[in-house]
């Protein structure tokens, strides 16, 4: 019952909070000289205008999902995974490079190893920092971050240095990995292929593993109370490397579908720190499974309605990314804007009840002396 | 190598490092506060745009420092009121902040200046640059001092005030308590609310500094995330340094000798390669500061425990 009443104040707070960051979003069209109708639009018409739109929103929201749960079992076993960005790169150019490889073995088997592959590469550069955290205790914030950039330096290195495609007519990146591998689309033209059942397939595993779970209860208490953990004979150092393990294999497996989705070769911009975003949306929902899948499709919808914007009307696409995070500094403080709310309600009430107390003892003094 | 190429190499050291530095030394500021600053990398970021943008339109590189300063402050207020008053995840702000500031000085370049991705002109101002007068003139190494920007000498005196006022002033004490002991702090009279406050408005306005060094001290350009993770190696340094300055200053300088030459090693190793290095570096470093302290405190813990039994040993034998 609790909990419920917690849940439908963390939806109003998270209502109220979108509402105001959307109209702070509009406030900024506005003062740079647009219409933020108009705007806002041009969004709603490219994310859901026409079938081609709507697909690439779904395929962005499953991008966001994947990424936020990846987020969120590693917050829950203790470890901020902000590493994601390198994993999800280091995932996408070994899974291209076994595409281009093994182009002659069946089209099923090599869909298989390459999805292996970027699990499995995804992982073990998870592990690393994973590890410096566990058995050395260094910090993994860092660690993570500063990862990210050797990899994406990294695979650039590659992509455009010795993997690079011998042909003319790709400026950048590695060759195009054969059509008969690349996942088939569900609605042409748009982004979204078959990889969005691989998607599914994944978000409800995890869903489970979190919820339903004695590792996914294991892995919790972990990340909330190593201690406890320790005591109760969990073995929590392997569950937090297990449930790092997981979330840089997801983020693999996501640079993966991104290239077998649509991309078809890898480049230095296979993500554009689509991580991070799938990183915030996991931080709004305060790392819940649910919260995430519902939250990730509001998230997906504004990002490919912010890019559809941006050709249009020609507001700039950050927008979107100033409009997100105002909606989680808003509900990251929502606990305190509430209890400071709460106070001057109290505040106000007694100073009206000290006031109303005061003025009846004026008067009663008032009634003594003309008496 | 010939003199030159040495002196360069250490010129580029001392200018690389400057913005690390200054962004450190508002960091250890809010880590002796108590205070996690992992949105140093946004602070410095609007630190950037902002100089360069004042320096553009009122065509004064010193309007441009004002500005990034003015915006470190409402910044370093703004996450101060999040995190110490509200009481939010300072990672979580921290992280988000970064985010907000790459979105909005995207969003304003685009739509005040009508450019995207990155934005030069010869009509931003550069910060001026001078010879340091003798050091200059010394045979062999003079050049290492020639054309350093105002704020690479600036940081040095920065340093050394930090230190003072951290060590040697009643205020820095009670900064370094807001973070150790705060309820002492309160109740010897003096808010460590306020002491954070400070902290973290302090360090804003050094991540604001550090960003118009940036964008104006060698150059004159902002482009898109152009700060690339140098406010979270500021963060690395700080933990490097053990938030001493003088300490993190000699991270800042590895980092920047690293970026030094890093430039020169381009002609053997592929330029992507070689910009790696600073970043991997800073992994190593950070894992070899962690293990020497965990030993040095194991070291110190067993040391300890001989003396005790020593101590009570002394009287049976007596």
């Amino acid at each position: 019952m609790k909990t419920l009443q917690n849940n439908k104040k963390y939806i109003i707070s998270l209502i109220i909070s979108i509402a105001i960051a959307l109209l702070i979003g509009a406030i900024l069209m506005a003062v740079s000289g647009f219409s933020p109708i108009e705007g806002y639009g041009a969004m709603i018409d490219g994310a859901i205008g026409s079938p081609r739109l709507l697909g690439n929103t779904i395929e962005k929201s499953m991008e966001l999902c994947l990424l936020g749960l990846a987020t969120a079992i590693g917050a829950k076993g203790g470890l901020f995974n902000v590493g994601g960005e390198g994993q999800l790169f280091v995932g996408a150019l070994f899974s291209t490079m076994i595409g281009l490889w093994l182009s002659d073995l069946p089209t099923f088997l090599v869909i298989i190893i390459a999805v292996i592959v970027s699990i499995v590469t995804g992982g073990i550069y998870a592990l690393i920092p994973a590890l410096l955290k566990t058995k050395l205790n260094v910090d993994e914030v860092i660690t993570t971050i500063m990862l990210n950039t050797v990899a994406i330096k990294v695979c650039t290195y590659f992509v455009n240095g010795p993997w690079n495609s011998p042909l003319k007519s790709i400026s950048q990146g590695t060759d195009y990995i054969d059509k008969s591998i690349v996942f088939s689309k569900i609605i042409q033209g748009s982004n979204l292929s078959t990889s969005f059942f691989i998607g599914t397939v994944v978000t409800v595993f995890m869903w489970f593993l979190m919820k339903k779970t004695t590792v996914g209860l294991e892995i919790n208490v972990t990340g909330e109370n190593k201690r406890f953990s320790f005591f109760s004979g969990l073995k929590a150092n392997k569950l937090m490397v297990t449930s790092m393990i997981i979330s840089g294999a997801i983020c693999g497996l996501v640079g993966m579908m991104l290239i077998y989705g649509y991309q078809g070769h890898m480049t230095q911009s296979a993500s554009n720190e689509y991580y991070f975003d799938g990183m915030l949306v996991a931080m709004i929902m305060n790392y819940n499974p649910i919260g995430i899948i519902i939250m990730s499709f509001f998230f997906g919808f504004m990002a490919t309605g912010a890019t559809m914007m941006d050709m249009q009307v020609g507001i700039s696409v950050q927008l979107y990314d100033v409009i997100f995070s105002i909606i989680i500094f808003l509900m990251a403080a929502q606990t305190g804007i509430m209890v400071w709310l709460e106070n001057r309600k109290t505040q106000k009430k007694a100073k009206q009840l000290a006031e109303e107390k005061a003025k009846g003892l004026v008067e009663e003094t008032a009634g003594k002396e003309a008496e | 190598m010939s003199w030159d190429q040495i002196a360069q190499i250490i010129n580029f050291t001392l200018r690389n490092a400057t913005p690390v530095i200054l962004a450190a030394l508002g960091g250890l500021l809010t880590e002796h506060a108590g205070i996690m600053n992992i949105g140093m990398e946004g602070m410095m970021l609007s630190g950037c745009f902002f100089a360069v943008a004042f320096s553009y339109i009122c065509a004064s590189s010193g309007a441009g420092v004002i500005a990034a300063i003015l915006v470190g402050i409402i910044l370093g207020l703004f996450f101060a009121l999040f995190v110490v008053k509200l009481k939010a995840d300072e990672f979580i702000i921290g992280m988000t902040l970064n985010t907000f500031a790459g979105g909005l000085t995207a969003f304003l370049l685009r739509s005040v200046f009508g450019k995207t991705g990155s934005w030069a002109s010869t009509d931003i101002i550069q910060l001026p640059k001078f010879d340091i007068p003798l050091l200059s003139s010394i045979p062999y190494l003079g050049k290492v001092f020639e054309n350093i920007s105002v704020f690479v000498a600036v940081s040095w005196i920065l340093i050394v005030i930090v230190w003072i006022f951290l060590y040697k002033t009643p205020y820095g004490f009670w900064m370094r308590a807001s973070g150790e002991h705060p309820e002492a702090l309160e109740t010897a009279g003096i808010s460590p609310i306020k002491m954070k406050f400070i902290a973290s408005v302090a360090c804003g306005i050094l991540c604001g500094i550090a960003g118009a060094h940036l964008s104006l001290g060698y150059v004159n350009n902002f482009a898109e995330g152009m700060s690339a993770s140098r406010g979270f190696i500021a963060f690395a340094c700080v933990v490097f340094g053990m938030s001493n300055p003088p300490k993190v200053y000699v991270a800042a300088l590895m980092f920047g000798f690293l970026q030094a030459i890093s430039l020169n090693l381009q002609e053997y190793i592929a330029s992507d390669l070689t910009a790696a290095i600073p970043y991997l570096v800073t992994i190593i470093m950070l894992i070899y500061v962690t293990v020497s302290a965990a030993n040095r405190k194991k070291r110190r813990e067993k040391q300890s425990l001989k003396e005790q039994s020593g101590a009570s040993e002394a009287p049976v034998s007596a």
